[in-house]
């Protein structure tokens, strides 16, 4: 569906990205793990169609991400940025209902089906009663959660998340991976979410890539990523492995 | 939103009529039926021109400020902000201290270039590469601000005496003069720039939430900030030629809308252009009246109205 060949970025004369090549399928939840500054955030953005690859391609649906029209690939790919609060104040259900931009003609209104889909997509993500609400006077997770379902309202078929659970507390990181879980068994949609936390990152995912200096270190199954040996060569952190967690040897 | 447009166009048309029908000479409708030529001299050619300008101007400045909080994510950004009133002072004071102030039509004319000439320095000091950087644009409107202060305290000082009153006037903001040509020219290029502004205002509306989340939306980002941020200058710099520097508008207005209607971009473009009008027109009344010997600056009297108007909406928000 998504294919990453050979892709490379550089900020200034700072190589973001080296060399990554991936294929995203169907009906995934791809985490992408990684310590800060590893590429996770460049990666999305070269893939949300934000900035274009120094060299390598991306291509969608086999067509290159140049060629495809900006609003036709806006309706195929959601893209959720790490920081995203408005400059002023609005209601969620008017943030939801602006992820419907990529399909209002250049001088139309959203209509009652652009509504719907807003609220939909609030259901979702069990924020609906959110709806009448000012983004301000609502809790981190709460806004999160309003982020994902103007995402959502876009009926994407691929969704890239930035730090998603970054801010969250932990029973909210539950809820919200749960939430991912059940977004990709519902809608078949492929997610695909970066985290800096090794233990959320393979909790709930289908698939990890772990990101290092800007270059895909591994791309594996989470227990395959979640063992001693692995995250010891690949971040220096000592740690055993219980249930599934890292803990700090 | 469409009880909202009616309710600003119906006080817009309420204060053009009070405008109108108010001022240092008095003027009776039964006179100007009857067809008194000085009643319709004073009417035609002296106070309608000067209301419907004043109503243009602060459709401009409100609509220009919206564009600019919009375009920079900020809400503290007015027309002036990117050195437009500065450039367009820094030239009308040079003119005047050439001694051009006697020719009629050429301190607004070279005012205009100036704030055609602020804008393009500024926007070439803020482009990096491919894009525009709002935070260099932003710091370049503001130093070059403070270089045009310089150049208009030097002009000041080199001018003669008689020519400062008109100039300082000007700098204070002014209607007094207007013509029905200032009217037409403002008109057809506030009707283009809010037809542009229109035309992008579905993009526009999505920056609120930052380039990037935009560009992935399928907004062409760079598009979006040249037109908004060229349209609204060259109207503004038009605006500030022909009715000198009216403060307070820009900045005002759409924080005022957005207080009573706390609605997105394409909802307060409208409603500032209304506002804005609104306001000036009222203003500018005021600064006829309020003293029967002199004209007081409109723009003293844009904050005096709308300050503790807004301040009182501030309170009660939330």
């Amino acid at each position: 569906m998504l294919e990453l060949r050979n892709v490379s970025y550089a900020y200034g004369d700072n190589d973001a990205l080296r060399d990554v090549s991936v294929v995203f399928g169907a009906n995934q939840l791809v985490a992408l793990a990684g310590p800060n500054g590893s590429g996770k955030s460049t990666l999305l953005k070269l893939a949300a169609r934000v900035a274009h690859p120094s060299h390598g391609t991306i291509a969608y649906e086999g067509r290159a991400l140049r060629d495809w029209p900006a609003k036709e690939y806006a309706k195929q790919v959601g893209y959720l940025p790490q920081e995203t609060d408005p400059a002023f104040p609005m209601r969620a259900i008017e943030v939801v209902v602006s992820g419907r931009a990529p399909f209002l003609g250049r001088f139309a209104w959203e209509g009652e089906s652009d509504f719907a889909a807003a609220r939909k997509a609030l259901e979702m993500c069990d924020a609906m009663h959110l709806a009448e609400r000012y983004l301000d006077e609502m809790s981190g997770g709460e806004r999160k959660r309003v982020f994902l379902a103007r995402v959502l309202a876009g009926t994407p078929r691929v969704i890239l998340l930035d730090e998603p659970l970054a801010a969250l507390d932990v029973a909210h990181v539950q809820q919200f991976s749960r939430l991912l879980r059940d977004i990709v068994d519902r809608t078949g949609s492929t997610v695909v979410f970066a985290s800096h936390d090794l233990n959320w990152a393979a909790a709930y995912s289908d698939r990890m890539l772990v990101m290092c200096d800007g270059a895909l270190a591994l791309d594996a199954a989470p227990s395959e990523v979640m063992r001693p040996e692995v995250v010891s060569g690949l971040f220096g952190f000592e740690a055993n492995v219980t249930n599934g967690w890292l803990v700090p040897r | 939103m469409k009880k909202a447009t009616l309710l600003l166009f119906v006080l817009l048309a309420a204060s053009i009529a009070l405008a109108v029908s108010l001022g240092s000479a008095s003027l009776s409708w039964h006179a100007i039926v009857a067809g008194d030529p000085t009643a319709r001299t004073i009417l035609f050619r002296i106070r309608l021109p000067r209301v419907l300008l004043g109503a243009l101007v602060g459709a401009t400045l409100a609509v220009a400020g919206v564009t600019f909080q919009t375009l920079l994510r900020n809400p503290l950004a007015d027309p002036f902000i990117l050195g437009v009133s500065g450039g367009a002072a820094a030239g009308a004071a040079t003119a005047t201290a050439f001694g051009l102030a006697a020719y009629r039509g050429i301190v607004p004319a070279i005012a205009f270039v100036g704030a055609c000439g602020a804008t393009a320095a500024v926007f070439t000091l803020a482009r990096r590469r491919d894009y525009v950087d709002p935070t260099r644009l932003l710091l370049s409107g503001l130093v070059l601000n403070a270089f045009f202060s310089a150049v208009i305290l030097i002009a000041f000082s080199l001018s003669k005496q008689s020519d400062l009153t008109a100039a300082l006037r000007w700098m204070m903001g002014t209607l007094f003069g207007a013509s029905w040509n200032d009217v037409a020219l403002l008109a057809v290029l506030l009707v283009i720039v809010i037809t542009a502004l229109a035309f992008c205002a579905n993009d526009l509306r999505m920056l609120a939430f930052g380039e990037d989340d935009a560009r992935s939306r399928g907004v062409d980002v760079e598009r979006v900030k040249w037109i908004g941020f060229g349209a609204s200058s060259i109207v503004t710099g038009a605006a500030v030629a022909v009715s000198g520097i009216i403060g307070f508008v820009g900045l005002l207005v759409p924080h005022l809308i957005r207080l009573i209607w706390r609605r997105d971009f394409r909802y307060l473009l409208p409603l500032s252009a209304l506002g804005g009008a609104t306001l000036v027109v009222l203003a500018d009344l005021l600064a006829r009246i309020a003293v029967s010997t002199t004209e007081l600056p409109i723009g003293a009297f844009t904050a005096l109205l709308g300050v503790p108007f807004f301040l009182s909406l501030l309170r009660r928000s939330r």
